[in-house]
């Protein structure tokens, strides 16, 4: 079954012209993900002795979502032995219905939540708040962008967009409404303190912490979850309930793959060794001990993914949302998270999106947001083929005719003229037609067939020589024989 | 046919293949053809025979990379029937004016002919044939400056200090074709000092058909290129922006001319004529781009 993303409405050249003329988002988006890149190449090549241990980490991987059935019983099967409740979401709105019925059977009253991209996915936050139950962020990124009723430009560093500059003021905001002390500069660690001593009281009054997750180990029902702020450690220890939202995808076998995989998500993304905090969840409290959720349900989320196992684009869930192909990507780099108009940006977002919907939702993505430069096939972690998945993805487009007229009448009418030298010849003849016909002038672009008008818009059109290389090489043989 | 002219060479004969075949592809057939006379010109130069095979378009990558893996296909049959034809006795190498169309007859080529004989519905001994074809063809295929570094000995570099010029590695041949930055050092050892802007690996934002649908996020990349490209002529007083792949180049020189800068802007081949012909000098470069070079 399809999918269900949310998704942004304004049609693509508006996300494009709003991002393009953004300049402190193109400056601070453009710098982040240049450094992250940065790091990430120096830790692979300062560490030559992990890669094995990628290698391997994909092997597993790709071999667990060929199991995922089977390993998501048992998942499922050692969860509930202790206690714990768990549920498969077919849908979207399954896992929000599911998580609703939980808060309202404890009368929840105020949730906390870590970073999770599962959840943006399913719109929770905007389905509580609609049902009169707050949810506050704990991660710093996503507490900037909750203020700011923003949606996060980037899987792993949600408010990548925002300098510090803007995020003091978000919080100079925050305090007056709250009429608490500001935070005393734009400097990291005073914007630090202030999030940090406002989301304490949250962390105390709430009653139901919700979380993501970034790893379910099969072998022994374990949730894994890794953070940079240790705000984890507090969602899931603090409120008495406690809920998880996972994509099935998550599961790894056994502890032994864990191992392997842990690392790569870190190493990728922050070009670190290990996130500062892993946090492992695997059962509620027991008796007598004095930490953690009396009660703790997980929810797997379908939501299109089975769907595209036994399929060409089954290693897409193979992905780990460590953002290293967002920040490769030099078109991210250029419009920012929010011109894709998915929670999944990036290339990862443009392969996903439309696979995971069955093309319901933003088709353009493949098309227009994608060089096929290949940094992404580069940076990926995971070697997920996104160059040959969006291209499969185009083909697909054409296929099933979501591409405009011009485009279609474009493509086609080049290949026929292009596969016979006679055509090609009389192609060329008619470029110098035209050629002629718009003299030097610029902006001549309007006589350009089809989508070649395009070119003319920002660039000059280079002119036909004279004389080709076939036509050169027709003469120079020809004095070669006289010779 | 064939040509081989006697003339000067650089290299013993036995050492170097005598004959290779010559895929300019359409955009330097087209508008700059420039590029592969000075291809032919340096090829000849080392002694090596070039076999034009006139039947030859494109390699249908902008049409593959678009979505339109049929129409693709039709140009890849044309291509690999090309360069087989004559040649079965005697495989010469191909050489590509472009890495990215190289990279295209090399990786894209047996899966693409193979998946669309079967979408014809041709049985599959048929479209397993066809797979094998574009094998043999595309292993015979090589990027021309990659090729030239290493199969020909050159000439010396002449003395005095090398030529500065800003050097693009387009995206395909850096990443698909391996060891392509080793092409540079065939401009170093003719005097050429080739130098990557800042954030070389970043995509000038061509694309193909990219170029023409999404003009302005393509041009947007192009501004990033163009800006680091600006700063090698300011602080390295690089001459020119050269590389292997025309498409970029086009691209990237319709932006400039765009925006009134007369930077010039050549294809390799051009420039390693120049050396090869003692005139590598900034005012050589410029007429380059005038279309007085030949
Ligand atoms: S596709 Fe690869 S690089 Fe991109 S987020 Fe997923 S694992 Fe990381």
């Amino acid at each position: 079954m399809a999918g269900q993303l949310p998704y942004d409405n304004r049609p693509w050249p508006e996300r494009r012209d709003a991002a393009l003329q953004n300049q402190t988002m193109r400056h601070t988006i453009g710098f982040v993900t240049r450094r992250f890149t940065l790091i990430k190449g120096e830790i692979y090549r300062t560490s030559p002795d992990l890669e094995a241990s990628r290698k391997t980490a994909v092997g597993q991987k790709r071999q667990a979502i060929r199991d995922l059935p089977q390993l998501l019983e048992q998942f499922r099967n050692q969860v509930e032995r202790r206690g714990a409740h768990t549920y498969l979401a077919a849908q979207a709105q399954d896992a929000v219905d599911i998580a609703l019925n939980i808060a309202r059977s404890h009368q929840a009253e105020l949730v906390i939540k870590s970073k999770s991209m599962v959840t943006e996915e399913i719109e929770l936050n905007q389905a509580f708040e609609k049902a009169g139950i707050p949810v506050r962020e704990t991660d710093l990124g996503e507490y900037i962008i909750q203020l700011a009723k923003e949606r996060p430009s980037h899987i792993l560093a949600p408010a990548a967009h925002r300098n510090r500059h803007q995020v003091e003021e978000l919080f100079q905001a925050d305090a007056s409404r709250e009429k608490i002390s500001p935070p005393q500069s734009d400097e990291i660690e005073d914007l630090t303190r202030y999030a940090r001593s406002r989301l304490r009281q949250e962390f105390l009054r709430a009653d139901m912490g919700v979380t993501g997750g970034n790893f379910l180990v099969a072998e022994t029902g374990t949730l894994v979850l890794i953070t940079n702020e240790g705000n984890a450690d507090m969602v899931t220890s603090l409120p008495p309930v406690l809920v998880s939202i996972v994509g099935v995808e998550k599961i790894v076998r056994d502890w032994a793959s864990l191992t392997e995989i842990i690392q790569q998500p870190a190493m990728s993304g922050i070009g670190r060794h290990l996130s500062s905090y892993t946090t492992m969840i695997q059962g509620p409290k027991s008796p007598g001990s004095v930490e953690g959720p009396r009660e703790w349900h997980v929810i797997l989320v379908d939501n299109g993914r089975m769907a595209l196992r036994d399929t060409e684009f089954e290693d897409v869930l193979s992905c780990i949302r460590c953002g290293a192909c967002l920040n490769a990507c030099p078109v991210f780099r250029e419009v920012g998270g929010h011109a894709y108009g998915s929670v999944y940006p990036g290339p990862i977002g443009i392969v996903e999106t439309p696979l995971l919907t069955d093309f319901q939702v933003l088709p353009e993505l493949p098309s227009a947001l994608c060089t096929l430069c290949h940094a992404c096939q580069e940076a990926c972690p995971m070697d997920i083929a996104l160059p040959d998945h969006i291209i499969s993805l185009r083909h697909t487009i054409v296929k099933r005719h979501l591409n405009s007229s011009t485009v279609n009448w474009t493509l086609r009418t080049w290949a026929r003229f292009w596969s016979t030298p006679g055509g090609y010849r009389r192609s060329i003849s008619l470029a110098r037609v035209m050629q002629r016909l718009s003299g030097k002038k610029r902006n001549a672009q309007g006589l350009f067939p089809g989508i070649f008008a395009g070119w003319g818009q920002t660039r000059e059109i280079p002119q036909v020589a004279p004389k080709t290389f076939h036509e050169w090489w027709q003469e120079w043989k020809e004095r070669a024989e006289e010779k | 046919m064939r040509i081989q002219h006697a003339g000067e060479t650089f290299r013993k004969e036995d050492e170097i293949p005598v004959k290779v075949q010559l895929f300019v592809s359409c955009l330097a057939d087209m508008v700059r053809p420039e590029a592969a006379i000075a291809a032919v010109h340096v090829l000849e130069k080392r002694g090596v025979g070039v076999e034009f095979p006139e039947g030859q378009t494109c390699c249908g990558q902008f049409s593959y990379n678009a979505g339109y893996q049929h129409e693709a296909a039709v140009m890849a049959r044309h291509f690999v029937r090309v360069f087989e034809s004559g040649t079965q006795e005697d495989p010469t190498d191909i050489l590509a004016l472009s890495g990215s169309c190289a990279a295209t007859v090399m990786h894209t080529y047996p899966g693409l002919l193979y998946e669309d004989a079967l979408q014809q519905g041709e049985p599959e001994t048929k479209a397993r044939e066809w797979k094998k074809r574009a094998e043999a063809v595309a292993g015979r295929v090589h990027e021309w400056s990659m090729w030239l570094g290493e199969h020909a000995d050159q000439p010396m570099a002449p003395n005095g200090s090398p030529l500065p010029v800003a050097y693009h590695l387009g995206c395909h041949m850096r990443r698909l074709l391996p060891e392509s930055r080793k092409a540079q050092d065939l401009l170093r050892a003719l005097g050429i000092d080739a130098r990557e802007p800042e954030n070389a690996e970043e995509c000038c934002g061509f694309g193909g058909t990219y170029s023409f649908t999404e003009p302005v996020v393509s041009t947007a990349l192009a501004d990033d290129k163009l800006a680091n490209v600006q700063n090698l002529v300011q602080d390295a007083g690089a001459v020119c922006l050269t590389g292997a792949d025309l498409g970029c180049l086009l691209h990237l020189e319709g932006r400039l001319r765009r925006q009134e800068s007369s930077l010039p802007v050549c294809h390799v081949a051009e420039l390693v004529e120049l050396a090869d012909q003692n005139r590598l000098t900034p005012d050589q470069v410029r007429q380059l781009e005038q279309g007085g070079g030949k």
